[in-house]
Order: structure tokens, then C-alpha cells, then sequence
């Protein structure tokens, strides 16, 4: 497989209702082929089955980021799956919040104007360019630039 | 040594009762109490001592009401379940009744969460009608409660209280009918604003013929202010204010407002001493001893009785 | 069921700083029913241990375990082939299941992960409720299905006290009085002279007369 130029510094894990349109196993194929390593993607039947671990597990074994794109608010095939969806997202940023890593390397789309999954994931990639590399996967960096920061002191 | 409550021979002499309140100081100095014991002296029969009321730690009301019998008062020694358990309160009645405190009013208490320790465990290892139970157990069978004998029974005029204005009404007379059968013989009322549901809350007593059994004083607590009473009618559980009344306080200037207050109290003393079956009245001034001389005389209520003391 | 929630994480992380190799066990009955300590909670927070250890370049052995009911002797046993790789365990269970774990392997520090609650039911998805304070000598039946030990906050036996108003408790406008609870439901059944009778003072000596209590069971046991 080739690298393209548009592989990132840092990896997003990205879980996605299968409803979402143009989300097929082509477009995945695609978006693959485009980022690379830089993007892991999970289709899932519902968001609602989306679990805090998936989320969690994700930023410790690969991830720097996660984020879901679910179906927009009221259109949930299964009713209440991306508001539950949205409320886990939720529950699981206080998590990582707690042990000092930052929320926003969490996030949810609920696809309001129902875009494609590459439309979505493009502008989520967007986002989060400003993101350094997770203190998780190369913790010696985040200790160096913890000790540079007291010595600033 | 006081032999017997004035109270009890105010009501027993049947005469109309007149008791007050003091609350004891958030200290430790025995002065406070002695000040107020002065402004109530031969205004009322007997002075409630409040138990930490709204779980505040204030001087104990045993020791207050110590220091009341040491001015040669009557003190009625309020007590609370929250804080003591049936040990610490079987014990404290013979303490009391030692000491020549001969009136005790039996209470549930505020919860410790309203006050400054709402960290406290909260005891209520007795409710208050079973308090009334216990005590008087202790004064008729010479027991305490299980059955192990007293050397010396306690002497005691138990009350209780009662809210005509807490919800469900029909509870709150099967409760008063509790308290009489559980062996209180004094009720004093949570204060009366609303004349017309206190009356509804009589009537439905004397339908099941309570007033013969025990006797009831009603409660009363002059407002100082308009912003007193917006207090009490929305913050403070179970008090009962009526718009008519609000909106009097309100419609007098500010300066005037505490004379308002008087004014609202001293007609509903007249307006109560219409209703059959009132025995006394309990004025509740709060923080405000200096009105109660001036209540008890607009109200017709001088002089108290007096009698030999043997 | 017990109820019980997860402690602060900086509380847990305090507790098991000084292990390297710590084996978090969860159960799965009560604790898995309120969202405290069920096989999800326990991966979600080994996760979360492991994130912050690897954060900090620890390297620290975090592996997790549930079993069906860590309160139950025979579910504990089993775990004799795995825990001696461990120096300590982090118990996700309620008080009982800590302590009944503690007590078989007494080589090894049990942490708790959660704070217990309370018995209680699962009211709606997600809101538990306390409705029994396990006295030993259930009331109900007078009290017309609601315990006033439990849900009126001053235990009253003989309640309402003067605070209930609009059928609300004066210690919280949420909750409602359980006095009104207990009037409305024996009203409905015709049994209000349940609430004449005075109740006396409770026997608390079934709940705390001498020490922890037992049940014991001859024909229960082998």
C-alpha cells in the first residue's frame, strides 16, 4: 500500500453508524487508501452500541484521537442510539479528563446535514491537525515536555 | 425547689395558659439567658427553651433551663430525638426533673441537614410520640422504658406539638389523637396566621372529642417585618401565611411594619380566645422578647396567675 | 440489590501507586445491575488505569477479572490459580464482596474501587433508589408498602413530622414525604386505622445488637 501525502503525525480512530451515507465498504476502502495509518475506521449498526471502552480502548492501545459520527438528532433508525451515543461520548471525556489527558481527544458528529463519511472524516481530520501525538503512545515525549515545562518555571 | 409547673396549675386552676420562647444564646454565656428571663418575668406562666433549633449548636436547653429555674422561672425544657438516643434521653428527663424542671416538650427536631453540622449523624432512635411514651412511662409507672424500676420517678407535664398546616390534614389529627393516647397532656401549636384552616383542623379535633384530653395553646408569632414574613411563609417548612396577611405587612411603611406585626398578633390571640377548646397561647417572639410584654397586655392575658408556692 | 458507585480516580490511584501488578476484580451481580462494577465498568476502568500509568511511563500490570458473585465463597476460590501473579487486588465489588475476598486471601491487599451505597432498586434506566435499611424486622405491612426507616428522613415511626408539605419532604422539595406515600397507599385500600396505632420504640438490637450480624441456616449447610 502506498503512503499518501495526506497521512497525519497522529492516528484517529473513527467509529461510524453504518447509516451515515455513502459509508460503504468501498467508501471505507477508500478513505483507507487516502490516510493510511492515520485513520483506523469502525463501522458499527447503530451508535447507540458504541461503548466508553471502545472509546477508551482505542486511546490506549493505538489512537491519539476517537470520535464517532452518528446519525442526526431524531433520525436514529433505533430511536435513541445516537443520543446515547452522544451522552457515552460524554461520560467517557470526563474519564480521560480525570487523568489528565485532554477531552477533546474525544468527540462526537452527529451528521446534521447528512454528509458522506469521507465529507465528515475530512473535516474531523481538519480538526484535529492541531493535536500533538497522544502522551499515551509516546510517553518518554510527554515526560520530556512535562520536565521542559518545570524548568521554564 | 419548684414542687409543681406553674403551667400545669394555670391550666388545672382553668385559667387561660400564656408560655413564650427563648432560644439560648450561640454561646456560652449565661447572661443571655438571664436577659430574656427578665423581659417574660410575670409576663407568661412558663418559657420554652429550644433544643439547637434548625440544628444550630446553641448552650444546651437543659442548662438554659437550669439557669431559668435559678431565677425562679418555669421553664419548659423542649426536647429533640434528633441528637440523643433513648439512653442520653431517659437520662436527661431525670436530670431534669433533679434539677426542678417539671415541663417537657417532646419533639422530632429539625433535620441536622438545615443547620451548621449537616455533616452530623442524624439518631432518632425515638420518634416524638414515642418520647411522650417513654416519658411518661418514667413519671407513671416509675419505670424506665423495658421496665427496670426508678428510685425516684420524675415529675413531669408532658407536651407535644402539633401543625394544623402541614400536609396531610387528616394526618395531622390522627397524629394529635397519638399524641394525646401516647400520654401528652399539653399541645402548643405551630404559629397560627391562617385562622381559617386552624379552625378546620379544630373542628376536626373536637369531632373526635380531643380538646376534653389534653390542652391546647395555640401558637403565635408576631411578624417583624414584611421580609420576615416572605421568609417564614416561603422558606421555613410548615408555617402557613395568608396572602390578606402579606399584603398588610406589606402595605405599611417599613418603620411601622414590627408595630403591624403586634397589631396582626394581638388580634389573632382575640380571634383564637373565640375558639372552643383553646387553653392558652404560646407566643413564639423570635429573637424579640421585648414584644411579648406588649402582646400579652393588648390581649387582655394580665396579670398571669399566682399561686402559694408551698 | 447493593448499590454502590466508583470512587474518585484520583482516590484509586492513590491506593494502588504503590503496586505494579494488580489484578482488578469485578462482579457481576448487584454492583453490575447499578453501572458500578459489573465486567464493563471493571474493563472501562482497567483501561483508564492503564492509559494514566502508560501516560506517566509507568509500566504497570493491569490485568482485570470478574467473577458472578464476589460475595459468595465458591465464585472467590477459583481465583487461588491466578492472584498469587498479583500484589494487589482492586476489588470492584461492594463492601461485602471486598471483604469476603479479603478474607480468603489474606497475603494479598484488597483496594476498594467503589464507595457502597445503600439497598435500593433500580427505580428507571440509570436512577437508583434506597428503599430498605435492612433493620431485621420488616414493617411494611403496617406502613402500607413504604418503609418510613428508610424514606422519610427522620425515621419516624409515627410520622409525618410538621415539615411535610404538598406531600413533599422539608429536607428536599424532590423527595416526597413517605408519610403522604404511606397515607395515600393505605387509604386506597381502606386500611388508614393502620396509622392510628402507636408504634413503640424500635428494636434496634436486630439491626446492631451485637456486632455484625449472621444468619445461620442448619439445614443449609452440609
Amino acid at each position: 500500500m502506498s503512503q499518501t501525502s495526506k497521512e497525519n503525525k497522529i492516528t484517529l480512530a473513527l467509529f461510524y453508524c453504518q447509516n451515515i451515507p455513502e459509508s460503504g465498504k468501498q467508501d471505507r476502502q477508500s478513505l483507507e487508501e487516502e490516510y493510511g495509518k492515520s485513520i483506523r475506521l469502525f463501522p458499527i449498526p447503530c451508535s447507540g452500541r458504541l461503548e466508553p471502552l471502545h472509546l477508551l480502548r482505542a486511546l490506549e492501545e493505538f489512537a491519539d484521537v476517537a470520535y464517532v459520527i452518528t446519525c442526526p438528532e431524531g433520525e436514529c433508525r433505533y430511536f435513541d442510539g445516537n443520543l446515547r451515543a452522544k451522552k457515552r461520548v460524554q461520560r467517557t471525556r470526563e474519564i480521560i479528563e480525570s487523568i489528565g489527558l485532554e477531552g477533546e481527544r474525544i468527540g462526537i458528529v452527529m451528521n446534521k446535514n447528512s454528509k458522506s463519511l469521507a465529507r465528515q472524516a475530512h473535516e474531523i481530520m481538519e480538526n484535529i491537525t492541531h493535536l500533538r501525538p497522544s502522551p499515551v503512545l509516546s510517553p518518554h515525549r510527554a515526560q520530556q515536555e512535562k520536565g521542559e515545562k518545570r524548568d521554564n518555571c | 425547689m419548684r414542687e409543681m409547673s406553674q403551667l400545669k396549675r394555670v391550666l388545672d386552676n382553668g385559667d387561660m395558659a400564656v408560655t413564650a420562647e427563648c432560644g439560648p444564646p450561640k454561646g456560652a454565656d449565661p447572661e443571655a439567658i438571664f436577659k430574656k428571663a427578665e423581659l417574660l418575668r410575670g409576663k407568661v406562666d412558663a418559657i420554652n427553651v429550644t433544643d439547637n433549633q434548625t440544628a444550630i449548636v446553641r448552650m444546651s436547653s437543659l442548662a438554659a433551663c437550669g439557669l431559668l429555674i435559678s431565677a425562679g422561672l418555669d421553664p419548659v425544657l423542649q426536647v429533640v430525638v434528633r441528637d440523643r438516643n433513648r439512653i442520653a434521653l431517659q437520662s436527661d428527663i431525670l436530670g431534669a426533673s433533679a434539677m426542678g424542671i417539671r415541663n417537657i416538650l417532646c419533639l422530632s427536631g429539625d433535620h441536622q441537614s438545615f443547620g451548621n453540622q449537616p455533616q452530623a449523624m442524624g439518631v432518632f432512635d425515638l420518634d416524638s410520640i414515642q418520647l411522650i411514651q417513654v416519658a411518661k412511662t418514667m413519671r407513671d409507672e416509675g419505670t424506665v422504658w423495658g421496665g427496670d424500676p426508678l428510685t425516684k420517678a420524675p415529675e413531669l407535664f408532658i407536651g407535644a406539638a402539633a401543625n394544623p398546616f402541614a400536609d396531610p390534614l387528616e394526618l395531622r389529627v390522627i397524629r394529635l389523637a397519638k399524641k394525646i393516647r401516647a400520654g401528652t397532656n399539653f399541645i402548643q401549636t405551630q404559629c397560627v396566621y391562617n385562622l381559617d384552616r386552624f379552625e378546620q383542623w379544630m373542628n376536626m379535633a373536637r369531632d373526635r372529642g380531643l380538646p376534653e384530653h389534653v390542652s391546647i395553646l395555640a401558637g403565635v408569632t408576631p411578624l417583624k417585618s414584611s421580609g420576615m414574613a416572605q421568609y417564614m411563609r416561603d422558606r421555613v417548612s410548615g408555617i402557613d401565611i395568608p396572602d390578606e396577611l402579606m399584603k398588610r405587612m406589606q402595605g405599611v411603611p417599613k418603620n411601622r411594619q414590627r408595630q403591624e406585626g403586634i397589631n396582626i398578633c394581638v388580634e389573632t390571640i382575640q380571634r383564637l380566645k373565640e375558639i372552643q377548646g383553646i387553653r392558652g397561647f404560646h407566643i413564639m417572639a423570635i429573637e424579640w422578647e421585648e414584644a411579648v410584654g406588649e402582646i400579652v397586655a393588648r390581649a387582655d392575658l394580665l396579670p398571669r396567675p399566682s399561686f402559694d408556692q408551698d | 440489590m447493593i448499590t454502590a458507585e466508583q470512587k474518585p480516580i484520583d482516590e484509586i490511584r492513590e491506593m494502588i501507586e504503590p503496586y505494579e501488578k494488580i489484578l482488578l476484580l469485578g462482579c457481576d451481580s448487584c454492583v453490575a445491575e447499578c453501572a458500578a462494577g459489573g465486567e464493563k465498568e471493571t474493563a472501562m476502568l482497567a483501561s483508564t488505569l492503564r492509559i494514566a500509568a502508560k501516560m506517566e511511563g509507568r509500566d504497570v500490570l493491569i490485568h482485570e477479572k470478574t467473577v458472578d458473585r464476589q460475595c459468595v465463597k465458591d465464585f472467590i476460590l477459583p481465583l487461588d490459580d491466578i492472584i498469587n501473579q498479583y500484589d494487589a487486588v482492586l476489588s470492584l465489588g461492594c463492601g461485602a464482596g471486598v471483604q469476603a475476598v479479603a478474607e480468603i486471601f489474606s497475603e494479598i491487599p484488597i483496594i476498594p474501587a467503589l464507595n457502597t451505597k445503600f439497598i435500593g432498586e433500580t427505580r428507571d434506566q440509570g436512577y437508583w433508589v434506597e428503599n430498605c435499611i435492612g433493620c431485621g424486622d420488616c414493617m411494611l405491612y403496617y406502613f402500607g408498602g413504604v418503609c418510613p426507616l428508610t424514606r422519610c428522613a427522620k425515621n419516624l415511626l409515627n410520622g409525618p413530622c410538621g415539615g411535610s408539605k404538598d406531600g413533599k419532604c422539608e429536607v428536599d422539595p424532590e423527595v416526597p414525604c413517605a408519610w403522604q406515600l404511606i397515607f395515600e397507599r393505605l387509604s386506597a385500600f381502606n386500611a388508614l386505622e393502620r396509622l392510628e396505632k402507636i408504634y413503640p420504640p424500635k428494636d434496634w438490637s436486630e439491626k446492631q445488637g451485637r456486632g455484625p450480624r449472621k444468619i445461620i441456616r442448619e439445614d443449609q449447610q452440609l
